[in-house]
């Protein structure tokens, strides 16, 4: 189990549309706004090496201070990130694959305007459940 | 560690530059500029001041391509205790600069020259620059010695010169030095020492170990100085001495740097030129370079000192070398690594340059994000001092990340152009994809926030308000959901304390609060009735108005100013509005100092009003301003003095920022959460300024409501214009518009036109003539809405609609003169329209009219038709006796009209009178042309009934019998064969009515001014379609009864005798009478004839026992033929045996009727037999000789 995570869907115009502290460790404000700072400056890196492979998946693709960034892009080029701790890879990417299932039904709500936030709480259940069961 | 590191620093030479003395700022930025100039300096060109004094060490010296390269540390700096291991940290060299005129001893100069030296021990080369010496300073500088140079006063060019070949003297004696010290480092036995090595020298071991790695430490440092003397191949071949000997000593710190300074002379013998092979070759050997770094460390003296800012140099040089785009991958994982690092440097400094150094590969890389994120970790080492320069340079760093969190402030966003974002969606291609990306990435609130609260205390701390007022404004204008409402409160106050420490009237391109966006534009009624002018055309107004029932004719050549919704045209000294809607989210109350708008063309002046806007609500204000200038007029926004600074909103970025609510892309509306309704987008017109135009203003004499009517009276009316602009009125034309145009009798526009030109302020009176129309439908189902009588216009108008004056008026064609250009613009006219509010009473109304006829039993003459049209013609020549019916028949239409007004009207009839031929013929004299009744008063809420006679409408019919009877050859009249037929009966009908109508005319007159006619054409019309045809039409059969003439003539002894001889009847005696039956068809009819005699009980006198009337001859059964249009007689004698009055009916049951008898008959059943019955004739009996 991480103790710390934090989980960030950007869209397609790298707007983020969904935040989620998924972590076992004690919240704070600042580590959290660190860990959005960290999640940021990564897009860089992902918008490079989204190019040159044709995994979904992209392991470690940053680190700052014992914290590494993974990412799993989508083929509509909607970037599932995680921030976190542990090194457990299998895990991670069956959390990538559960959520983006989640984040596919999300989308086939006639409703949601795709690059909106998503404020559906049965969602943020959801992935919060998937992150205790896989990270 | 140092910042701005290479893989070639290891070839500069480093001097100080010290200021001696005071020296003014400027002069002292000027020096260094100089100085910085000549960071390098060819060998070539110091062969001059070069003097070999013995054998020259460095034996591959390239004197033609080689060069020496200086860095100036400005001010100095501390020793760095690792000089001995790499030599390019050391001082080799000291300039001291010196202003003469600020010190003007120079002996006192070069003591303090020599005092400053003595921190630098290991300077070789020593010099002071005295500039702008005085006179006696000249004289004196002689003497001093070679250390202090003067350079006398002269233009810049000279000095510069001159500075330039010191500098290149400076350059050959460090040359120079440097072989002196090659030459004594191979023979002495100085030991050199790193931080890194034990301090235990007094261990034999030690000792022992020490004297073998001299030698390779020596041969190293001497490959620094090769290299620092622009001598690589030199220097690349005493490395390699040093790395063979410090890999035998395992000396692995001073290995690394050998293996350094080899790559470092391989790059400058390449001179720039580099290709896959030399990145490959220094890829590896910094890959040495690194590992054996890390080999040398030590972990006893881990907390004291480490050679990790050793590695993370050699990692950030080698990232420096390979920065480029194609090997980002691999550039990124060296920047990661020597990030990672950072938290093992026990300096904060070392910290503090290592983050600058990865911000600034990671923006060369194009990484902007990374750069932002290493940018803000440099500011938050920089905000934990707690002193003013490091809030300056935190807010400085953080300045810089601005860009890549989006939260940049105006000033700086100025640059990128942003024209194609307004509607554009966020996927509407990929050419703007920055620009909209830019729009729409706000929803990293989190590190936006963040960010600006940094900004804002970096800037309080460093004392800049203004920086500080724009992080404020940008953190509480694009944040407001997500703070709180005491941190919107907190910063409200932020913004007041910066404002009071700016000076007034501060401009800010960041806005702050309130939103303001467009809410309408409305038109004046002055900006609409601009015309354009054609100076081609004399009427150039024709056309321009929109004429005709439609509003939108797609082959009408429409005027732009008026179809169209996007132009605009205003008017140079006339005020305009603009209505602006302005939202305040936040949870304070909003004072807004002043708001105006805010014109980038220069030729209008907006008016400033104060607005107060109360927590979570929105406001529409109207803002004014006057054209000043004839041209196009921009309006981006508005410009607003809120907390203290003024700050200019443009409509177009809350056009944006709705855009981006609306597809859920930014959090929220401010107008919306503000209770602020959904408006339609609006855009601004495209507004042009014309020049000065005259300005009419109407006022209708006596008010709006002077033009009340009553239905068909006549009146006039006045109406004052006045210029109200300050341009005279030189052309002007007056027409009409609207409905009900027929009601303006005459416009006296002579007025208008002789009062030209019309001044400024000059008025004139225009006299115009008015006619109510008729109102509408009443309740009455008798009355019937038509047009006006004067126009004869049968369309029905729309209630309430009155009709306009259209006046189109123009200045001069030139305003000025004297200008050229001017004369070639006409200015365009004018178009006012005066409403004529003319509201029609209902005067007097049509209750009823009705066509009523009434009988006079005629007597029995015998036969005195012409004595007796004589006579009542002199009596009444509207009764007219039918000889031929042998009755008086009068008809009268009655009009029952009604008064609802107030006021009191008086009804006059006339009715004009056509004689017919055979009265002329009959009677000589001549009737008046018109004949008046008395006037009849109507009160208010009474009605009156107005009986009018009328002549016996049957007589054409008559008439054209009577020829027919005895027609004289060649009469128009005998060919006429009358028809019974129902399209021709309607047209003769018609023709009658038309007739009589025309005659007939109803006037009337209420108080002094009023007065009018009545329209009664059509009420007549109606009314009589009901009953004409009963009262028009002929009979089929007509009665007449007379006395037998024979009978007189027999007895003229009777008539001499008797006083009432004529036309009267005797009793006991025989009187032979006849009865005439006319046929009024065209067809034979046969009937049966039966005459009854009534005494004035109307008991039937000639049957039953008590009969007293005697008879000879068939009364009843009598069976007759009737040829066409001819009369038939039936001869019988009465017997009276009482005198009295009697009457005498004929009645008559028509046999084989045809279908028009029937039809006029109105019968049911084909087999109903058909009953005429004649009027009563009236029988005077006389007594007789007894």
């Amino acid at each position: 189990m991480a103790n710390t995570a934090c989980f960030i869907i950007v869209g397609r115009n790298d707007i983020p549309i969904y935040e989620a502290e998924v972590g076992s460790a004690a919240k704070r404000e600042d580590a959290a706004q660190l860990h959005q700072f960290i999640l940021h400056a990564a897009l860089d890196v992902v918008q490079d090496l989204a190019w040159t492979t044709s995994a979904m998946f992209l392991k470690s693709v940053d680190r700052f201070n014992d914290l590494v960034v993974s990412v799993y892009v989508t083929a509509g080029h909607t970037r599932l990130m995680l921030l976190h701790d542990s090194r457990n890879e299998d895990g991670i990417k069956s959390f990538f694959q559960e959520v983006h299932e989640l984040y596919i039904k999300i989308l086939l709500n006639p409703l949601y305007l795709p690059g909106s936030r998503i404020t559906s709480s049965h969602f943020d259940t959801k992935v919060r459940a998937l992150a205790r069961k896989y990270l | 560690m140092e910042p701005d590191v290479s893989i070639e620093t290891l070839s500069i030479i480093r001097i100080a530059v010290l200021p001696i003395g005071t020296i003014p700022p400027t002069l002292l930025r000027d020096y260094h500029s100089m100085l910085l100039r000549h960071h390098t300096i060819a060998l070539s060109a110091i062969s001059s001041f070069y003097t070999e004094h013995q054998k020259s060490p460095f034996t591959n010296q390239p004197w033609d391509s080689g060069s020496l390269r200086f860095k100036f540390v400005l001010g100095g700096s501390p020793p760095s205790p690792w000089e001995d291991f790499q030599s390019n940290r050391k001082m080799l060299a000291v300039i001291g600069l010196c202003h003469c005129p600020s010190s003007p001893d120079l002996d006192s100069v070069t003591e303090k020259f020599n005092v400053a030296c003595k921190s630098y021990s290991s300077a070789l080369v020593r010099r002071c620059f005295a500039f702008s010496p005085g006179d006696s300073q000249l004289e004196d500088g002689d003497k001093k010695g070679e250390n202090l140079i003067l350079f006398p006063p002269s233009d810049k060019q000279t000095q510069e010169f001159h500075l330039q070949t010191m500098m290149q003297d400076i350059a050959a004696s460090l040359l120079m030095e440097f072989e002196k010290w090659v030459l004594q480092a191979e023979s002495a036995g100085t030991i050199l020492k790193t931080p890194l090595d034990s301090q235990a020298s007094l261990n034999s071991e030690e000792v022992i170990k020490a004297k073998k790695r001299r030698l390779g430490r020596a041969q190293k440092t001497i490959g620094d100085y090769s290299l620092l003397a622009g001598s690589p191949v030199d220097a690349n071949a005493h490395y390699s001495t040093a790395l063979e000997l410090a890999r035998l000593t395992g000396d692995y710190f001073w290995y690394a740097g050998a293996l350094e300074g080899s790559v470092c002379a391989l790059l400058v013998d390449r001179m720039g030129q580099r290709d896959v092979a030399l990145e490959d070759e220094v890829r590896y050997r910094y890959t040495n370079v690194i590992l054996h770094y890390r080999k040398s460390f030590i972990q006893e003296i881990a907390q004291r000192v480490s050679p990790l800012s050793f590695e993370l140099e050699a990692t950030l040089k080698l990232a420096r070398f390979l920065c480029r785009r194609e090997l980002a991958k691999e550039v990124v994982e060296l920047l990661t690594n020597a990030a990672d690092g950072a938290k093992s440097l026990i300096d904060a400094s070392d910290r503090l340059i290592l983050y600058v150094e990865v911000a600034r590969l990671f923006g060369a890389l194009g990484y902007q994000r990374k750069a932002a994120f290493f940018c803000r970790q440099v500011a938050q080492l920089y905000l934990q001092q707690d002193n003013r320069l490091a809030a300056i340079s935190a807010m400085q760093v953080l300045s810089m990340t601005t860009d890549a969190y989006r939260i940049q402030s105006r000033a700086s966003m100025s640059k990128v152009s942003v024209n194609n974002e307004t509607g554009r969606l966020p996927d509407a291609g990929k050419m703007h994809h920055h620009s909209i990306v830019s729009l729409f990435e706000s929803h990293w609130s989190t590190l936006q926030m963040v960010v600006l609260r940094e900004i804002l205390l970096s800037a309080v701390r460093a004392g800049d308000p203004l920086a500080a007022w724009s992080a404020a404004a940008r953190l509480l204008r694009w944040h407001y959901p997500l703070i709180t409402p005491s941190g919107q409160n907190g910063l409200a106050n932020s913004l007041a304390n910066s404002a009071d420490r700016l000076p007034s009237g501060t401009r800010c391109a960041d806005p702050a609060l309130p939103f303001v966006r467009l809410f309408s534009f409305p038109l004046h009624s002055s900006q609409v009735d601009i015309v354009k002018r054609n100076p081609a055309r004399e009427d150039w107004w024709t056309g321009s108005a929109p004429s005709g029932p439609f509003i939108y004719t797609p082959f009408s050549k429409g005027d732009a100013n008026e179809s169209s919704k996007q132009e605009l045209i205003w008017v140079v000294g006339e005020p305009v509005q603009v209505l602006v809607e302005l939202a305040n989210p936040c949870c304070f109350d909003l004072r807004i100092d002043s708001i105006y708008l805010s014109a980038h063309s220069s030729n209008f002046d907006a008016f400033p009003v104060s607005v107060d806007i109360p927590p979570n609500s929105a406001k529409v204000i109207t803002l004014s301003g006057i054209p000043t200038a004839v041209g196009p007029v921009t309006i981006p926004g508005c410009t607003v003095h809120c907390f203290g600074v003024i700050t200019e909103h443009v409509f177009r970025d809350v056009d944006n920022l709705l855009l981006g609510a609306a597809q859920g892309l930014v959090f929220s509306d401010p107008f919306r959460s503000c209770g602020s309704a959904k408006l339609r987008h609006v855009f601004v017109p495209n507004i042009s300024v014309a020049p000065p135009l005259p300005l009419l203003v109407a006022n209708v004499v006596g008010g709006d409501g002077a033009i009340i009517l009553y239905e068909g009276e006549i009146r006039e009316v006045c109406i004052n214009f006045a210029n109200a602009g300050t341009v005279p009125i030189v052309q002007a034309h007056v027409s009409l518009s609207g409905k009900n145009q027929d009601a303006v009798i005459s416009i006296a526009d002579e007025a208008l036109q002789s009062a030209l030109p019309l001044k400024p302020g000059a008025q004139v009176t225009l006299p115009v003539t008015l006619k109510a129309w008729h109102v509408g439908p009443t309740d009455s189902d008798n009355t019937m809405s038509s047009g006006r009588n004067a126009a004869g216009n049968t369309g029905r108008p729309k209630d309430g609609t009155s009709p306009s004056l259209l006046i189109h008026y123009a200045g001069p064609l030139s305003n000025n003169g004297d200008s050229q250009e001017k004369e070639s613009i006409v200015p365009p006219g004018r178009r006012l329209v005066v409403p004529l509010q003319i509201c029609v009473l209902q005067g007097l109304s049509f209750v009823k009219a009705r066509l009523l006829s009434m009988e006079i039993p005629a007597h029995v003459s015998d036969n005195l038709r012409d004595e007796d049209i004589e006579r009542e013609s002199n009596a009444d020549s509207l009764v007219k006796i039918n000889p031929f019916r042998g009755s008086w028949g009068l008809r009268f239409l009655e009009l029952e009209l009604s008064n609802p007004t107030d006021v009191v009207f008086e009804i006059s009839v006339f009715v004009q009178l056509e004689n017919s031929a055979k009265e002329d013929d009959s009677s000589p004299v001549q009737d008046s042309p018109e004949y008046e009744y008395p006037k009849t008063r109507i009160d208010r809420d009474y009605s009156a009934r107005v009986l009018i006679p009328l002549e016996h409408f049957k007589l054409p019919v008559l008439d054209g019998s009577f020829f027919t009877k005895d027609p004289p050859p060649g009469s128009p009249s005998s060919s006429r064969n009358p028809s019974f037929s129902e399209k021709n009966t309607k047209a003769e009908i018609n023709t009658l009515i038309k007739n009589l109508i025309s005659k007939i005319k109803v006037r009337w007159q209420s108080g002094r001014n009023s007065s009018g006619e009545l329209d009664i054409k059509d009420a007549i019309q109606t009314a009589l379609q009901t009953t004409v045809m009963d009262v028009l039409l002929p009979d089929p059969l007509t009665f007449g009864f007379r006395l037998v003439r024979n009978g007189l003539e027999k007895d003229p002894e009777t008539k001499a005798e008797s006083p009432f001889s004529k036309g009267s009847v005797l009793s006991h005696e025989v009187t032979p009478m006849e009865v005439l039956v006319r046929n009024n068809t065209s067809e034979a009819i046969k009937l049966n004839l039966s005459v009854t005699c009534r005494d004035v009980a109307g008991q039937n006198c000639t049957e039953g026992a008590d009969a007293t009337v005697l008879w000879a001859g068939a009364l009843s059964g009598i069976s007759m033929e009737v040829a066409p249009l001819q009369e038939a007689r039936h001869c019988f004698s009465l017997f009276f045996l009482v005198p009295g009055e009697y009457t005498m009916v004929a009645a008559a049951v028509i046999e084989d009727a045809n279908n028009v008898l029937r039809a006029r008959a109105g019968t049911a059943s084909p087999n109903e037999p058909i009953f005429c019955r004649g009027p009563p004739f009236h029988v005077c009996v006389a007594g007789g000789a007894l």
